[in-house]
């Protein structure tokens, strides 16, 4: 009964925001992070596996992959699974890069922080403040 | 939460929270339907049942099988011929189909017996195919037959046949959806390690999620082909029975229609520990990002970059002559399940056409995230619509042309709205870069066509003209274009062949890439 143990435990992956997390956050830089959400939205597919538990997994592991490339790092993929999120990750930094020219000016710590609220927002549209009543299925 | 209630729907409440009107300001926290719920009594909806999403949809695409029902001869009728999944074996399985015909007297004794007499009889008749899937209908689950205990008796008496039992009657779940679920659980736990394939490349994928409607899966595998990819098992359009047993040696699982088949994906993730990566096999762009991001996977982006190059030099120009005659058409995006959102942004950014709303027959809640998300501000997005609403959507939005599904197609001609096939298509293949041209094509010839405006005369009143020619779809379209775009040399109508897939099939010249152990040892 080890697995399904585990699945209740990773259906009851836990909240991390109970509002828009990026509510306060000035206009000129919301819309900063506003045009790459709206990329996202528009283009992506992983932000939406079909459970919560894995929806973090994704965000975490894409767009942290994302900051880090944008920032300039070293980036890991020791196993299949972070390989596939870098190469979701190195699409996005290219798009970035791309369309949002301001990023260029930014220090490393500056684009970890627009990431960092990115994320936020990211995992707030997609798990946290989803209406979708299936992410908390427990099997898949 | 901006719902949207249909006036035909006032009498039945609950549909109110099933329909949204994506506003300025929505996002995905105060817009979106509910979905993949129990259709609602009073309601009459379109969906179809799970054992049809178990067959029809994903079973029977698989080439090399005899694909038998155990029931009353109605469910195999309603799941026979009526989707494009061609096959590269003269369409064996489209051609042929197979039922136990279970009658009243098989209900009262049982229909065991006649169930093993009509496996026996199946194989007998084509004694070529080894290789059979037996479905469970409402009937047979009702009166408890036990196809497992036969299928298992009849591969015990002849070994060389192998039988997949999908046990998914048509009540197995509130759609097709259902049934779709039930299919990809059941072969992972029954066939999946079953075979160990022949490896013969170093970057080795499933791709999962594809049908082969109208030749989509040969032109996929084509550019698979040129990048040097060894593509172990279809899931499961044009698939071969034997290679979908052995999708646990893959590399990489590329997914392509995530409604119908992201179990079996995440399945192969958590048990073989594959990754999935989702594609988007329609557009320009997003085909284009797809097989960058299955070349960067591999470390061979650069045979993706030479495919693109050489697709995008040929059919750009095309594209874009349809994209001046669509610019600002309004479209109702009315598919089953994933083309809301395979579409929805596809075709907004690169044929210029408007979105005004999307729906969902069998979809979740997550193909509406996907799908509201896709499409601009106005949009109305519904799930599981029935015929009224479908209808008064059509009254109040008047789109220029409808993607749907072939029964509410057929409503939406009489009420003079052109429509185009969604599931099984027109004039398909419509991925790839040609593919995704044809589709244009097939869009542009369905808003303009001249039947159409005929069409909308009545000859019991209307004044007819008699005193001019019959118009073209060109002179339509070309009417208000500016002298430039109308004439511009860089753009043209499609010149692909009627037939694209017969030249694929053709095709034995693929680039021979050395093995990675063959290029270390020679080092
Ligand atoms: S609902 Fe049942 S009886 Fe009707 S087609 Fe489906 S399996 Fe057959």
């Amino acid at each position: 009964m080890a697995g399904k143990e585990k699945n209740v435990a990773r259906a009851n992956y836990p909240k991390l925001y109970t509002s828009d997390p990026l509510a306060e956050v000035e206009p000129e830089l919301r819309a900063k992070i506003g045009e790459m959400e709206n990329y996202i939205m528009k283009n992506c597919l992983w932000q939406f596996n079909s459970r919560g538990w894995d929806r973090r997994t994704q965000n975490a592991g894409i767009l942290g992959k994302t900051a880090q490339l944008l920032a300039g790092e070293e980036v890991e993929t020791p196993t299949p699974m972070e390989k596939c999120h870098w190469v979701d990750a190195v699409m996005l930094a290219r798009e970035f890069r791309e369309r949002c020219a301001w990023l260029a000016g930014m220090s490393g710590d500056e684009i970890r922080a627009v990431i960092g609220k990115l994320h936020a927002r990211i995992d707030w549209l997609t798990i946290d403040g989803s209406l979708n009543q299936e992410l908390t299925v427990q099997n898949y | 939460m901006p719902y949207h209630e249909f006036d035909c729907s006032k009498c039945i409440p609950e549909r109110k929270m099933h329909a949204v009107t994506k506003g300025a300001g929505e996002d995905l926290t105060s817009c979106l339907p509910l979905g993949y719920l129990n259709t609602i009594p009073g309601t009459i909806s379109e969906r179809g049942c799970a054992y049809c999403g178990a067959k029809h949809v994903i079973g029977t695409p698989m080439k090399d099988v005899l694909h038998v029902s155990h029931g009353p001869v109605g469910c195999t009728y309603d799941t026979w011929q009526t989707k494009r999944y061609i096959s590269d074996n003269d369409n064996f399985q489209l051609k042929y189909t197979f039922a136990t015909d279970v009658k009243e007297k098989h209900i009262v004794f049982g229909a065991e017996k006649m169930l093993k007499e009509n496996i026996l009889e199946a194989f007998d008749a084509f004694p070529h195919i080894k290789r059979m899937t037996i479905y469970q209908t409402c009937a047979t689950a009702l009166i408890g037959d036990d196809i497992n205990a036969i299928a298992g008796e009849v591969m015990e008496e002849r070994p060389d046949v192998d039988i997949f039992v999908c046990n998914s009657p048509g009540f197995g779940g509130p759609s097709q959806s259902g049934g779709h679920h039930k299919i990809n659980i059941a072969w992972l736990n029954q066939k999946v390690g079953t075979v160990e394939p022949e490896i013969t490349s170093d970057y080795v994928i499933n791709y999962v999620g594809e049908y082969n409607i109208q030749g989509d899966q040969e032109v996929m595998l084509d550019f698979f082909k040129r990048m040097g990819i060894q593509v172990l098992s279809t899931f499961t359009g044009n698939g071969k029975y034997d290679d979908l047993r052995a999708m646990h040696r893959a590399h990489l699982n590329v997914l392509e229609c995530a409604r119908s088949a992201e179990y079996i994906c995440d399945e192969l993730r958590v048990r073989y520990g594959i990754p999935r990566l989702d594609i988007d096999g329609f557009g320009f762009k997003a085909l284009g990002d797809s097989l960058r991001k299955i070349g960067l996977f591999f470390g061979i982006e650069d045979r993706a970059e030479a495919i693109i190059a050489e697709e995008t030099a040929r059919w750009q120009p095309e594209l874009d002559w349809y994209k001046e005659r669509l610019m600002g058409k309004r479209v109702c995006l009315w598919p089953g399940g994933s083309k809301l959102w395979h579409w929805a942004h596809a075709i907004q950014a690169e044929m210029g056409v408007n979105v005004v709303s999307v729906y969902t027959k069998f979809g979740h809640q997550g193909d509406m995230e996907k799908g509201v998300s896709r499409c601009g501000e106005g949009a109305l997005a519904i799930d599981d619509p029935n015929e009224l609403e479908g209808q008064e959507a059509l009254r109040n939005l008047r789109p220029d042309v409808i993607f749907t599904g072939k029964r509410p197609g057929e409503v939406a001609k009489k009420m003079r709205v052109p429509y185009l096939n969604a599931h099984a298509y027109h004039n398909g293949p419509y991925k790839g870069f040609e593919g995704w041209v044809r589709f244009a094509r097939d869009i542009y010839n369905a808003v303009y066509s001249p039947m159409h405006q005929l069409s909308a005369l009545d000859i019991s009143q209307d004044a007819i003209p008699g005193d001019t020619g019959f118009m073209t779809r060109r002179m339509l379209s070309d009417a208000t274009l500016p002298e430039a775009v109308r004439n511009d040399p860089s753009m043209r109508p499609y010149t692909g062949a009627f037939d694209p897939i017969a030249a694929i099939r053709a095709k034995t010249d693929y680039p021979e890439f050395p093995r990675r152990s063959a290029i270390e040892a020679a080092e």
